[in-house]
């Protein structure tokens, strides 16, 4: 067993990256990063260069004709990660750009080599061998040919010390090139733009020796380089892990801060679990949040809100922005348009953990559906349950607003099919009665507990929402037409039963 | 605080020079040019490419003509270029060549500080201008 080989591996230096290799850059691999034009490759690669590079391990980078050198140290040197300090001590450039001129690999190969080994770095970069390919069609006879280069290149770089990289430009799915079987990791990087929205994603093809996370990975690019947002990984309901967050659900109970709706859900909402208020807009679904949020504050119980919606400055939500700026509640605010689901996650769990946060709420989901890049708005459902179950598997208690169309034919609860996801639903509706517009709701679900099943009136005022008596006496209340039942009936009724 | 720095880098190019011709005579002056380009060849050649070192050797000796219409080579392109350089500072006065010498290394640094900003620059320059003598930085070239 202790004579087997450990692999060490390296972290990246890119937020997120480690987890979705699965811990980090084997050593002394050999590494394709791969992807259009525009896609990040370089960045992705000078990046991991320049977390890496040390004197006891110099990188040496090798560029070929692809981006001539100059732009690439000007715009490169534009993200904070870039470090001049250590240009010349831990990192050399050297240009392959005559080499390459002459159309002979042998050469490249030669020049590569006698570099190499001249300084026996720890760290080498190729980029890209796209450049490589073109620029060698009128090769002269007799030499390397293209693949052959490649594939000795590759064989090359998994014979020296170093973990090695070879930038390049994808190839064709239908015929992959041979140094991707030669190659121990395989990284492949994508933009795409749907209507106006520009989506980065990558993918981990191959690493070998690890679990990686499978599927398309979202990043963006800042000034501080590359993030990526590893999708959310969902605990299996089995193990030790779950029975502390399940056996806190059943026994405590979270209040709601509005009176009367505790008792309405069976002695408030049970903990750990998450609830959706469904209602047309303006019913109130965002001021039942904020007495959520502002409960927990009067309690110590830390609180988080995603709005997607309302600035926090507005009119009815004001006191969200006390509690932001009081330093009780943490604030995701977001308008832009072109995020994944998984950027959101992060970014949550990320406050969550820093503000010991017991209390979430999203607000709204429709909005939070409208910021999501289009690209993933296919997958929606699938992601919101992915972000429902890991919040669940914080333990944090959520309250999650949907806005609802008010349809008198129909009772729905939220446009996503996502009732289903959550333990808890309150709705929400206007009723007409006298002529007036009412407000209703009603708890309609509470997992595992018994709840009201009234239809109670209720009133927003400057206080808040104030419950008021169930609607007795009429039916067809969800119809939006209710009518006067006369009172004699309603005992008939009751007393048959 | 990047113009002091920029200063700096223009009183060690001066003295770099000066020390490196050793007298105040043209001859001297063009031999130090050209060994003391060569240095910056070897600099800079592996990191951004010949090809992208001639263009700006080009774009310098072009602005440094405006100055010293004298300079302006007409034949040739990049290190084709600097024998002509040389022969030139050859025939001027001593003051007016090393003067010739000095703008056309600082306009070069220059142009280089904008393109890859000045701290890089001076990282990679820093062996051709710190050392005066010629042997150690060619010994540190290698």
């Amino acid at each position: 067993m202790s004579d087997k080989v450990t692999i060490r591996r390296l972290p990246t230096g890119v937020p997120g990256l480690d987890a979705i290799l699965g811990g980090g850059l084997p050593e002394f691999s050999f590494n394709l990063i791969v992807g259009p034009p525009g896609s990040g490759k370089t960045t992705l690669a000078h990046q991991i260069m320049f977390a890496l590079a040390t004197k006891e391990r110099p990188a040496l980078f090798f560029t070929v004709l692809g981006e001539p050198p100059l732009k690439m140290l000007r715009y490169q040197q534009q993200f904070s990660f870039f470090d001049p300090q250590k240009i010349t001590e831990s990192i050399r450039f050297v240009n392959l750009s005559d080499e390459v001129s002459t159309g002979n690999f042998d050469e490249v190969l030669a020049r590569i080599i006698k570099e190499v080994e001249a300084s026996s770095p720890g760290l080498v970069f190729v980029d890209s061998f796209r450049s490589v390919m073109l620029e060698v069609r009128n090769q002269p006879q007799g030499t390397l040919s293209l693949q052959q280069f490649i594939q000795q290149l590759g064989i090359h770089l998994s014979g020296w010390q170093a973990t090695t990289f070879l930038i390049g430009e994808y190839l064709s799915n239908s015929d992959p090139h041979p140094v991707f079987t030669v190659a121990d990791g395989l990284l492949s990087l994508d933009q795409s733009v749907h209507r106006n929205s520009m989506v980065r994603q990558m993918q981990v093809l191959k690493m070998r020796g690890q679990a990686t996370r499978p599927g398309m990975q979202t990043f963006r690019i800042s000034s501080a380089g590359i993030e990526v947002f590893p999708t959310a990984l969902v605990r299996d309901d089995t193990g030790a892990a779950q029975e502390p967050a399940g056996s806190r659900r059943t026994k405590s109970r979270v209040a709601m801060g509005v009176p009367g709706l505790d008792e309405m859900l069976g002695g408030g909402l049970p903990s750990g679990y998450s609830m959706l208020v469904a209602g047309p807009s303006g019913s109130g679904k965002t001021i039942l949040a904020t007495a959520f949020l502002a409960e927990g504050v009067r309690r110590s119980e830390p609180g988080v809100i995603v709005a997607f919606e309302q600035t926090p400055s507005q009119s009815r939500t004001r006191t969200i922005d006390d509690m932001v700026r009081a330093g009780q509640v943490g604030l995701i605010n977001t308008r832009s348009l072109d995020l994944s689901i998984d950027e959101i996650v992060q970014h949550l769990v990320a406050l969550i953990h820093r503000m010991s946060a017991k209390r979430v709420v999203i607000d709204s989901l429709s909005g939070f559906e409208l910021a999501v890049a289009p690209t993933f708005r296919e997958d929606f459902r699938e992601s919101l349950f992915r972000m429902v179950a890991v919040l669940s598997g914080l333990g944090v208690t959520v309250v999650m607003t949907s806005e609802l169309e008010d349809r008198y034919t129909d009772l729905r609860f939220s446009p996503y099919g996502s009732a289903f996801l959550t333990d808890a639903i309150i709705v929400e509706r206007y009723i007409e009665i006298d002529s007036r517009f009412k407000r209703v709701l009603a708890v309609v679900k509470v997992r595992g507990s018994a709840h009201s099943n009234e239809l109670r009136e209720f009133e927003i005022t400057d206080a808040g929402i104030i419950i008021g008596d169930p609607v007795g006496d009429y039916e067809g209340l969800l119809s939006g037409r209710a009518t006067l039942v006369p009172p004699v009936k309603v005992v008939g009724r009751a007393k048959l039963r | 605080m990047a113009t002091g720095e920029s200063n700096l880098f223009r009183e060690s190019i001066r003295t770099a020079l000066a020390q490196r011709a050793g007298i105040p005579d043209s001859e001297a002056t063009a031999n130090a040019t050209a060994a003391t380009w060569r240095l910056v060849a070897a600099q800079l050649a592996p990191v951004i490419g010949a090809r992208g070192l001639e263009v700006l050797f080009e774009r310098a000796l072009r602005t440094t003509s405006a100055a010293f219409p004298w300079l302006a080579v007409a034949s040739g392109s990049g290190a084709a270029l600097l024998p002509g350089v040389a022969e030139r500072l050859a025939c001027q006065r001593p003051a007016e060549a090393a003067e010739a010498s000095y703008t056309l290394f600082s306009t070069f640094t220059e142009l280089l500080m904008t393109l890859i900003g000045e701290s890089l620059t001076t990282r990679l320059l820093a062996p051709v201008w710190a050392s005066p003598s010629l042997s150690s930085v060619q010994e540190s070239a290698l």
